[in-house]
């Protein structure tokens, strides 16, 4: 249904001209997998384009896709040009063959340079490209993973030429990311283009991510029945962190740190819920040589000592087997055509970009003769980073200094020869304009063969450049690979063809636990910081018009009764968030006088615990640690507070202020904008969330912050006797910043008094918000945790509670309010002093039974040569190394 | 010869230790000239686990984890090891000159189809810059010195040897271990470690292969008094590859070529390939002591190892010819037993 609109090229896009577009033919006419999109484009003016750009941001936003900037870690959002690149299904035939293949052959150079060597034997590679490979890692030699296919997962980035003929720009063999990022495209682009994405018979991605699953069970080592994997990620900073929680999440593995897994009696373990949990497979989304500190990187801090030996017992497989970096060395591409021959008989159906190895005579001079011609890269790749340099864009002293850095060590060195990669059409500001784009393709190995995603990941250069890569900001599309005839429909978790594998649950690591107990306490912290400083807020704006709370009179006006009540509040504040000195003790009368600074200080400064930013900051960290183990909706809510935050953030500099700038606007004030989102948080996890063991963890986290929060909160206002008036206006405020005023009201229809306000926040059952509630919530979220000695017995971990628990219930308020001496209510004092202390037991505890106490991760001193008599001075060893 | 050799490392610590991974290159290597009689490992606390692998470099590698908390470590290797035939075989090394070895490792990295020299192309792994051995343009420039133009290759790195005792003064202290061969250079001073990474950089600037051999040397005691116990310590020098000679042990501490009272362990690239002992603990406090001591003892010949002699070299196909020579004339000084 293609009409004439759809055949010509959009007003205003014009290739340049000796180039290759993907969409528009030299003739002008649109090429026939493009005609539907084009067609769409026709009917856009630049304000739908705006729009469409503005509803993927929105939907990758509310995925919480990001991409953490490397080095620094700091997250950004994930950028998706919502037009799909179109490749038709004869375009994609060669690509898909030509990936498989070289997968193949890549498996058979990775399976020899760790057996037999015949490559270097033979004359085909040059020794020292492999033996002088920083990726090729000695310890690994002659190991293998079950099965043929030494080379698991496998992405390799392709650009079409000038000649529209796609060509190999580089391999990923180590841990290759994108795959889920391309999963994510989809499903934000099919969300937009709904309708163009039904009538173009796009080819699903779910094979790829099934025959990974497969592959992941097949790999597994001789005799695991039922095989048990995780996902071994850096941690939640990394670049592809989010990638690498979806990964796990879809696959249902679990995904872990190296601090998650230990190696004991010869196999590698994971740390759970106060046990060990065997592993079978490691998927690795952590470079090899970080894998472990025994063997391989001595500092790193991320990796899994004794992992290398358990490899060697073959009692675990880790795909990308380690090791497998040494196929990123891009100096392969020049000996590659001739060992395709070789070995597989056949010329690679891909070329790949013209490459010279500097590390010998020939190509070497070759290069030298001119080296403005060429981009220069290193045979050892370092992350994060780029490592092509572009020489035309080099002036003549740089090309001089990079002249005497190859000739110093010209074997480290390859020239490529510099492409013009195809252009396609993306929405930019200014309309739909042409940029340069790399796909990345991706395979896996699924037990027969490779199985290849039907699109992939296809980035475009931000502007005219043609260095494309992620680290430096690059846009991606989704990659519509067109099917022949329509595909048939099958689910992500079904295919009809093959009987479905079982894969065993994998048990959370006792870490995801702790963070989500942490990620309870943070959440509830928060919210009573945000409570306690908006009452002070609306405290001062009620008594604005009186003088500042230091200057107190004798008289008992409502202005002085105000300035008590602020003082109270403020020094409550202190007291709650033990920001000492703070509204307390030396030098806090000029402060109490003019609280605004302090105030922002206990709202905005992350670095200082018990303030909102820190509580915030904490909050979302261990959202990013634990994000596999949230699903769907939490995750759109914590991501929503991580937008709130973040345009908090954007609004003026560091982290979340009490009041909107008044330059911005906002009607809601940051706080409550913040609020807000804490309480999405606590409503999700009411009605929403799955009642296991993490919800447990997190709500038990949850009700043993909020407790201490009523406690402390009780003992810095209510020890205090005050005038009647300041007493009942400073107990109001408690009860506000409580969330009690309303069941106060009418249950007692009087003023607050002492007693009474101590009735209805502490023992008070009824009320959702009393301290006895939270503890009997406590005492039954400790029930439901793994190991509990079953009903009617009481695990180590409850007995803390259940002591406040009685403590609470034999108390008398009247009592406790009623005894005096001079300005303070000494029994009073002593008995919230007792409960605090019974609840920071408990929490400790709870950390001891379920959570992992590693001590630090250090080397073994190394002793140097020298005689034996000097040895006997103790020597300090080297402290850890390693990133973080 | 045969020794006994005791080599103990003793770990104190301030606190706990909660786990302990290590990984040994302390049980010496059968090799043409040496045999171990036998060969153990003792950790105490005992080991929940231990095993023992070969290495890329043909090393026994020794692997161990202690999961039970401890506040003390110790490692002890006992072997006893004879060592027969070793040292230099002048007819065979004299005359190749420098720059053919040169010009055959690199022949082995052409990749033109023809297959290299499988013994070249075994030594090219040490001819490649290595991590605690990387490319050092001041190695080079020490090297050209001794590697006059058509100088015998043996010629060459025994004068470079020479230099480097003549040069260096040997001062413990002067170095840790990981120090980059630019600063021994610059300071003029080092000990058996930094010489071989020394003589190891010098030769592969200029294109030959070296390696690193960690072991011992059988020391005197000063003239009059009796040898202690534990006065010795772990040794360590470079190797050269000479192609259709094997390899040729060198010791530029002792400016002297290896003999029969070298007792070899293992052999790497550099120093981190085979580190007596290297691993990762788990503890809050410091390594409050580290003790390390070695005991090199001849043993008398026994009427049954004197047999043993003649069957030393393990009849190997295409071992290094020079360990079929019978023992020769040593040309070399008895050691001090200090300074080296």
């Amino acid at each position: 249904m293609t009409t004439a609109a759809g055949r010509a090229a959009p007003a205003g896009y014009a290739p340049g001209p000796g180039g290759y577009d993907e969409m528009v033919a030299p003739d002008g006419s649109i090429r026939p997998a493009w005609h539907p999109l084009g067609q769409t484009l026709a009917g856009m003016d630049l304000r739908d384009m705006r729009r469409y750009r503005a509803e993927a941001s929105r939907l990758l936003a509310d995925d919480g896709v990001t991409y953490h900037t490397p080095g620094t870690g700091e997250r950004r959002n994930w950028q998706l040009d919502p037009l799909p690149m179109m490749i038709s299904a004869e375009d994609w035939a060669v690509i898909e063959s030509g990936v498989v293949q070289r997968a193949e052959l890549l498996n058979l150079v990775l399976s020899d340079l760790y057996g037999p060597q015949r490559l270097l034997r033979d004359g085909l590679l040059p020794p020292r490209l492999v033996l002088g490979h920083p990726g090729f890692l000695r310890e690994l030699h002659g190991q293998r993973v079950r099965g043929d296919h030494q080379l698991f997962t496998y992405a390799v980035d392709l650009v079409r030429d000038v000649t529209g003929t796609p060509v190999v720009l580089s391999d990923r063999t180590q841990a290759p990311s994108g795959a889920a990022y391309a999963l994510q495209n989809r499903v934000v682009t099919s969300r937009i283009f709904a309708q163009l994405h039904r009538a173009s018979h796009v080819q699903r991605l779910a094979p790829y991510f099934r025959a990974l699953r497969k592959g992941l069970q097949e790999v597994a080592p001789e005799g695991a029945t039922l095989p048990r994997t995780v996902l071994l990620t850096p941690g939640s900073r990394n670049e592809t962190a989010f990638e690498h929680a979806f990964l796990a999440a879809r696959l249902g593995v679990s995904m872990v740190e190296g601090t998650d897994l230990t190696v004991e009696d010869g196999r590698v373990w994971l740390r759970s819920l106060g046990h060990l949990e065997p592993v079978d497979v490691i998927l690795r989304r952590l470079d090899q040589e970080w894998c472990d500190p025994l063997e391989l990187r001595a500092g790193s801090l991320i990796g899994v000592p004794g992992l290398v030996q358990a490899v060697r017992t073959r009692t675990v497989s880790v795909v990308n087997t380690l090791g497998s970096g040494v196929l990123e060395n891009p100096a392969l591409q020049a000996f590659l055509p001739r060992i395709a021959q070789q070995l597989l008989g056949q010329p690679l159906r891909l070329p790949g970009v013209r490459t010279l190895w500097c590390g010998q005579t020939e190509p070497r001079r070759e290069v030298m003769a001119d080296l403005s011609r060429w981009v220069l890269k290193p045979i050892a790749r370092v992350a994060g980073r780029g490592n092509s340099i572009l020489c035309e864009q080099l002036d003549e002293p740089q090309l001089r200094r990079l002249r005497a850095q190859v000739l110093a060590d010209p074997s480290g060195w390859v020239a490529q020869e510099p492409l013009r990669p195809a252009s396609a059409p993306t929405l930019t500001v200014d309309g739909v304009q042409p940029r340069r784009t790399v796909l990345r393709a991706f395979a896996v190995a699924d037990g027969q063969g490779y199985t290849v995603m039907p699109g992939g990941l296809t980035r475009v250069a931000d502007d005219e450049t043609i260095m494309i890569a992620n680290h430096r900001g690059a846009v991606s599309k989704d990659t519509w690979v067109l099917a022949g005839r329509p595909e048939r429909l099958t689910g992500f978790w079904m295919d009809p063809l093959v009987p479905s594998v079982e894969a065993r649950e994998s048990g959370m690591p006792a870490r995801a636990a702790e963070n989500l107990f942490w990620l309870g306490r943070y959440a509830e912290r928060a919210e009573g910081v945000v409570r306690l400083l908006r009452e002070i807020d609306d405290r001062r704006t009620e008594f604005s018009d009186t003088p500042p709370p230091g200057q107190t009179t004798t008289s008992t006006d409502r202005a002085t009764i105000g300035a008590a009540c602020i003082r109270a509040l403020l020094q409550a504040v202190t007291q709650v968030t033990t920001t000492y000195p703070g509204f307390t003790g030396p030098g806090s009368e000029a402060r109490l006088a003019d609280p605004e600074q302090e105030l922002d200080m206990i709202a905005g400064n992350d670095r200082r615990p018990g303030t909102l930013a820190h509580a915030i900051r904490q909050l979302l960290d261990c959202v990013d640690s634990v994000r596999d183990q949230l699903s769907g909706d939490t995750w759109l809510v914590v991501t929503d507070l991580q937008r709130r935050v973040m345009a908090t953030e954007q609004n003026g500099g560091s982290a979340p202020r009490r009041r909107s700038d008044d330059r911005v606007g906002s009607a809601l004030s940051d706080s409550a904008r913040i609020l807000h989102g804490l309480l999405a948080i606590q409503g999700l996890a009411a009605e929403n969330m799955v009642r296991d063991a993490g919800w447990h963890f997190m709500d038990a986290g949850r009700r043993l912050e909020r407790s201490l929060q009523i406690v402390a909160l009780l003992r810095a206002t209510t020890t205090h006797v005050r005038d009647t008036p300041a007493d009942s206006l400073v107990l109001e405020s408690v009860l506000r910043v409580d969330e009690s005023i309303i069941t106060y009201r009418r249950r007692y229809r009087s003023h607050a008094q002492v007693d009474t306000v101590l009735d209805l926040l502490l023992l008070d059952p009824h009320n959702p918000r009393s301290l006895t509630y939270q503890l009997e919530r406590l005492a039954e979220d400790l029930r439901q945790l793994p190991g509990h000695p079953g009903p009617g017995r009481i695990a180590p971990t409850e007995r803390a509670v259940l002591e406040a628990s009685t403590a609470l219930r034999v108390a008398d308020t009247t009592m406790l309010a009623d005894r005096t001496d001079g300005a303070l209510r000494p029994d009073l004092d002593e008995f919230l002093a007792h409960l605090y202390g019974l609840l920071v037991r408990a929490g400790d505890d709870l950390g001891e039974l379920y959570f992992t106490h590693q001590l630090r991760q250090r080397q073994m001193a190394t002793a140097v040569s020298r005689p034996a008599a000097l040895e006997q001075r103790p020597v300090v060893p080297p402290g850890p190394g390693g990133p973080r | 010869m045969t020794f006994r050799v005791t080599h103990t490392t003793a770990y104190t610590y301030e606190s706990q230790v909660s786990a302990s991974f290590g990984e040994a290159h302390l049980l010496p290597r059968e090799m043409p000239g040496q045999r171990v009689h036998s060969a153990e490992l003792v950790i105490d606390p005992q080991p929940e686990e231990s095993a023992e692998h070969t290495d890329y470099f043909g090393n026994r590698t020794s692997y161990f984890a202690l999961r039970s908390p401890h506040r003390a470590l110790t490692v002890t290797a006992t072997s006893v090891v004879e060592v027969t035939g070793r040292g230099p075989s002048g007819q065979l090394l004299a005359d190749q000159p420098w720059e053919a070895v040169r010009d055959a490792l690199a022949a082995a990295e052409r990749a033109d189809g023809t297959p290299p020299d499988p013994e070249t192309l075994a030594a090219t792994s040490y001819a490649l810059a290595s991590p605690q051995v990387g490319r050092s343009m001041a190695a080079a420039a020490y090297a050209v010195p001794s590697f006059r133009p058509g100088r015998p290759v043996l010629e060459a790195v025994e004068h470079l040897s020479h230099r480097i005792n003549t040069d260096f003064s040997f001062r413990p202290g002067a170095t840790a271990v990981g120090t980059p061969v630019e600063q021994v250079l610059s300071r003029r001073a080092g000990v058996c470690q930094d010489f071989a990474h020394l003589t190891i950089a010098a030769c592969r600037s200029m294109g030959l292969a070296a390696r690193y051999v960690s072991g011992y040397l059988e020391t005197d005691p000063p003239p009059g008094r009796p040898k202690l116990q534990g006065a010795d310590v772990s040794h360590a020098w470079a190797s050269v590859f000479i192609p259709r000679a094997g390899w040729v042990d060198i010791d530029p501490t002792n400016d002297q070529l290896v003999s029969d009272r070298y007792v070899t362990v293992g052999w790497g690239r550099d120093y981190g390939d085979v580190a007596p002992l290297k691993g990762v603990i788990f503890t809050d406090g410091e390594t409050r002591g580290l003790k390390v001591s070695v005991d090199v003892r001849r043993l008398p010949p026994a009427g049954a190892m004197v047999q043993q002699q003649t069957a030393a070299a393990p009849a190997q196909p295409g071992a290094p010819r020079q360990t079929q020579q019978q023992q020769q004339q040593q040309r070399i000084q008895p050691s001090t037993g200090e300074g080296w």
